[in-house]
């Protein structure tokens, strides 16, 4: 009986685990958020990547560090299982696979320039737009997840929903982003620092 | 009429069987299966970084296999960055796709694929031709109508060969060979410029 007890408290603690917040709690997430975007310059962090495939015993992992600067300039350096870099610039991609270097132009792409300023604001997580997207906010113990569906056709045909997760300071520490099979890339940040300086050679080509 | 002679005698050379033209000897195969167990395994993720040359253009990404079921694949294709490219099931001689990004949903690009994840994924041939050459074993098979030539060095599997008019159309080569799955695997188009290597991460 003690057991049962148990095993009903944990699957009832579970469930509440992650609760709504009341849209008072949400407006003060979102200004945060807001404040902390607006004085955001510079981002460095180091992540690991969990690409989730249903169908797969183990989630891919990869990891590496990021760099971000103002307004749009993004780097993804991969460094283990293999060397990659990724920068988002001035409309481009530029691509470091292993030492062989390529670039994209995405200035003819709107979808993938919607898909890099997406990008760009999930890193600092503000993307609050109810235009955009439909919002749901919600709590867990430790943090803040909120998720952001897009209303627009195009894009949710790629990405079905983007979760972030905000750590009390309104920082992102865990972005989620969900394909419409289900299928998603859950990107977890760690050593995040804001606003130290980062050169522009970072992301030179 | 020399004309003649020379076109003939050119035909006549390029109809030579491919065993022959690579100094193979016939052997008897009675009731022999090739199996080829790179992707058998079904508990294993086989995940590699993929490297695609096409005409010039280069791209990379990760390409992942998992066996799950008898004679059932999925393999999927998503850049570095995880956003997926394609999403494939292999089921027998079936062919359906869960998923194509819409800038690469050709019909010629589809077929060309296929045919050679297919052959990537299947386990097990009947033997249609065994010919040997040194330590090297040949075998010939058929896969969906397509003739194709397994080459074994003992009992590892080397490379595959898919042949048409005697001359070789795709080579598919397996190197850094451990517990039954090859760490490198590369697939050279010779008639188109394509190119696929693949490196277990």
């Amino acid at each position: 009986m003690r057991n049962i007890l148990y095993i009903l408290f944990l699957i009832v603690s579970t469930v509440h685990s992650q609760e709504k917040m009341t849209t008072a709690e949400a407006t003060i997430l979102k200004e945060k958020v807001k404040a902390q975007a607006a004085l955001t310059e510079t981002i460095t962090s180091d992540f690991v990547q969990y690409k989730h495939l249903d169908f797969l015993a183990n989630d891919i992992i990869t990891k590496g560090d990021l760099n971000f600067k103002t307004p749009n300039m993004v780097k993804w350096s991969y460094v283990d299982p293999f060397v990659y870099s990724v920068i988002f610039k001035d409309e481009n991609l530029y691509i470091n696979d292993e030492g062989q270097k390529s670039d994209v132009n995405l200035s003819s792409s709107k979808l993938f320039r919607q898909l890099n300023k997406l990008i760009v604001n999930s890193l600092k997580g503000d993307m609050f737009d109810d235009k955009e997207f439909d919002i749901t906010y919600f709590k867990t113990a430790t943090n803040s997840d909120v998720h952001f569906v897009p209303v627009n056709k195009k894009i949710s045909k790629y990405i079905k929903a983007f979760h972030i997760q905000f750590n009390n300071k309104g920082d992102v520490v865990e972005i989620k982003m969900i394909e419409p099979s289900d299928d998603y890339t859950r990107i977890v940040f760690s050593n995040r620092i804001l606003n130290k300086t980062v050169s522009d050679a970072v992301f030179a080509h | 009429m020399r004309y003649l002679l020379i076109s003939i005698f050119c035909c006549l050379i390029s109809c030579a069987s491919y065993t022959k033209k690579n100094n193979f000897l016939e052997a008897e195969s009675v009731n022999e299966v090739i199996h080829n167990p790179y992707f058998s395994d079904a508990s294993k993720d086989y995940v590699y970084k993929a490297k695609i040359d096409v005409y010039n253009k280069s791209f990379g990404g990760i390409f992942i296999v998992k066996k799950i079921a008898k004679n059932s694949h999925r393999v999927v294709f998503t850049t570095e960055m995880g956003n997926k490219i394609f999403d494939f099931l292999f089921q027998d001689d079936d062919f359906k796709v869960n998923y194509i990004l819409e800038e690469m949903d050709k019909k010629i690009l589809l077929n060309i694929l296929e045919k050679d994840f297919r052959v990537l994924i299947r386990e097990n041939e009947n033997v249609l031709s065994k010919s040997i050459n040194d330590n090297l074993t040949l075998l010939e098979t058929k896969i969906v109508n397509k003739k194709y030539f397994y080459a074994f060095k003992g009992e590892k599997l080397n490379s595959i060969s898919r042949v048409s008019m005697g001359k070789e159309r795709v080579v598919f080569l397996f190197s850094k060979i451990s517990d039954a799955s090859a760490k490198n695997i590369q697939i050279l188009h010779k008639n188109i410029k394509l190119t696929i290597n693949l490196k277990s991460i």
